[in-house]
């Protein structure tokens, strides 16, 4: 049993190892975000700050930090509700009904991972342009959610393949139609995959920056992402301020994610299996 | 977009029983196509609209000498920017063999080590969980703050590192790695590695979570070693993962405009430039929005072509397999 034993501080040795690489540079953003500036720029030194330094959070204030934010906020929220209410649909449809057959779905799934944005940044540009969306935060969520649905189809369907057809039939039989068979009977126990599809898109949403940088003028309508980008042009040696920023600006992904743990290797793995 | 979906809810909704009939016996009242149609409408028009529309766009403006600063004025020029870039334009060649370097340098390291910690935290560990989630994390954060992490981390004269070597005395005066052009790829490596590896470690994780647990059991019985194990029981039940992650690492770093855009904007002197970026550029620096669109077609074809080698290479394996154990 010793050998065991021994095998098991072995994998959890090399698994410590593991998250102080992950883990170490968010925790010297988060203690430099509580540091004042001498302590950041070394000429005091100290790995923990000396006191808790709240003014780099409070300086937030003094720029449009909050306004990005609620930006990416309402973004990210009216993505996710569209793009999920369209997938649920497709993804019952190309589950229950035949069509040419699911290899094509899966090609289109993996070929809209293989577009180069910036292919696509061009013509988006001058349809946006034309369209009158330029510069408009309804012209943003009309792009990414297009830009999630494929995957959120594949993992709706996914999703419904894997469930029984006879509760569904049962239910059409005492007389709900396709559509209120869907959301009574099938929807809530694919909750999962519709939680697992929703992070993928306020992760979308929450990390993308060249359409948001290239579609968006006007700094009041920047996302998180752009404006930190400015951000970081204005501030350049205020690490506090700007480390600050990049903790607020985690926060909510890291919460999301604490809730949805267990579905992480769906997120990733919708595209996969199936 | 959600107009639509109502409208089509309350329409059935008055012909439920009707509709409960279809399910077993077609109707007359209603042609077969109509239901599901109305299920997958509104996403096909949308991606339709909005990827397709584009796509065939942007292969149109490939073929003209677009300027953004010229709207409607532009002529259809053959193959003319794809001959321009092939042959009189050495630019595109570094770039695109760096673009290369950057997609292996990016996909061996990933595929290994994310195998590796697949496989670690597969293992019954305390805390499980909560370690998944620690390790994963890199991949989650948005790359803006990776960007501000690693710029701050080193940074020459108040980045932690800088002042770790210095005192360790393993260099003398402070690097500029973002600044000279022969350690701001190498960096530019290094940071995409930590932070896409932990993608890669998820899906391999989910794939090795449903080799059955007998199979690994009888090879135990077997008197199968670990390494033996791992390398015949493990290994092919994962190897179409395997495969997949690859394909996307692949794809998924030659289109990395973040993770090169944010730190370098393809400098110093385009040390970091791959086509990615040099396509951007093109486009909303130089306003060529014919030639910018000529580099994403190619970036686009070359990525295409891949993974059709790649599906070919898949099947091909499979159907062999299946041959030899006598289907």
């Amino acid at each position: 049993m010793t050998r065991t034993k021994r095998a098991g501080i072995l994998w959890h040795l090399l698994a410590l190892v593991a998250i102080l690489v992950t883990i170490a540079p968010f925790a010297w953003m988060v203690l430099t975000s509580l540091k004042s500036p001498p302590e950041i720029i070394g000429t005091q030194t100290g790995i923990l700050p000396a006191t808790l330094y709240w003014t780099n959070y409070g300086n937030l204030f003094d720029t449009e930090f909050f306004v990005y934010f609620l930006n990416s906020g309402i973004i990210a929220v009216a993505t996710t509700a569209i793009a999920l209410a369209v997938a649920i649909l497709a993804g019952y449809g190309f589950a229950r009904f035949r069509f040419a057959g699911s290899r094509p779905l899966l090609l289109i799934v993996v070929c809209a991972q293989m577009f180069p944005a910036v292919l696509l940044a061009i013509p988006l540009y001058k349809a946006m342009r034309v369209l009158g969306l330029l510069d408009s935060r309804a012209g943003l969520v009309l792009v990414y959610v297009t830009f999630a649905l494929p995957f959120c189809i594949w993992m709706m369907r996914n999703y419904f393949l894997s469930m029984a057809v006879e509760i569904e039939e049962a239910a059409l039989i005492d007389g709900c139609n396709r559509f209120t068979a869907l959301w009574r009977v099938v929807l809530p126990p694919a909750l999962p995959g519709v939680a697992a599809a929703s992070a993928f898109c306020i992760i979308l949403v929450w990390d993308e920056y060249l359409y948001a940088n290239t579609f968006i003028d006007t700094d009041s309508k920047r996302t998180l992402s752009v404006g930190l980008a400015s951000l970081m042009g204005q501030y350049t040696t205020d690490w506090g301020r700007l480390m600050a920023a990049a903790v607020v600006m985690t926060v909510p992904i890291v919460i999301i994610f604490a809730f949805l743990q267990k579905f992480l290797t769906h997120i990733a793995g919708g595209g996969v299996k199936g | 977009m959600e107009g639509p979906a109502a409208n089509t809810m309350s329409t059935t909704a008055e012909r439920g029983t009707v509709e409960a009939v279809t399910a077993i016996a077609p109707s007359r009242r209603r042609p077969r196509w109509l239901t599901p149609t109305l299920f997958i409408g509104p996403a096909l028009v949308l991606m339709a609209v909005i990827l397709g529309y584009p796509v065939i766009n942007a292969i149109w403006t490939s073929l003209t000498d677009d300027f953004l600063t010229k709207p409607g004025a532009e002529h259809f020029v053959g193959l003319r920017n794809f001959q321009t870039l092939l042959f009189h334009d050495s630019t595109f060649w570094t770039t695109a063999l760096r673009t290369a370097i950057w997609a292996l340098a990016n996909l061996i390291p990933q595929v290994g080590i994310g195998l590796a910690l697949a496989l670690i935290l597969n293992r019954r560990l305390i805390a499980r969980g909560l370690i998944r989630s620690a390790v994963i994390i890199p991949w989650i954060v948005p790359t803006i703050v990776i960007a501000f992490l690693w710029l701050f981390l080193l940074d020459p004269t108040s980045g932690p590192l800088n002042r770790l070597l210095i005192e360790l005395h393993i260099v003398d005066s402070a690097p500029v790695w973002f600044a000279d052009p022969a350690t701001a790829f190498p960096v530019l490596i290094v940071i995409s590695l930590w932070k896409w590896t932990p993608f890669v470690t998820v899906i391999l994780l989910g794939a090795l979570q449903t080799v059955p647990y007998d199979l690994e059991e009888a090879s135990l019985i077997d008197g199968a070693g670990s390494f033996q194990r791992f390398r015949y029981v493990v290994v092919p039940h994962i190897s179409t993962s395997i495969a997949l992650a690859s394909l996307l690492t692949v794809a998924y770093s030659v289109n990395n405009f973040n993770g090169i855009w944010m730190f370098t904007q393809g400098g110093p002197a385009g040390a970091t430039d791959t086509l990615t970026t040099l396509a951007y550029r093109t486009a909303f620096k130089s306003y060529d929005f014919g030639m910018a669109a000529a580099i994403s077609v190619v970036i686009f074809i070359a990525l295409l072509l891949i993974s059709a080698t790649y599906f070919y290479v898949l099947e091909g394996r499979r159907n062999k397999g299946l041959r030899r154990r006598g289907r």
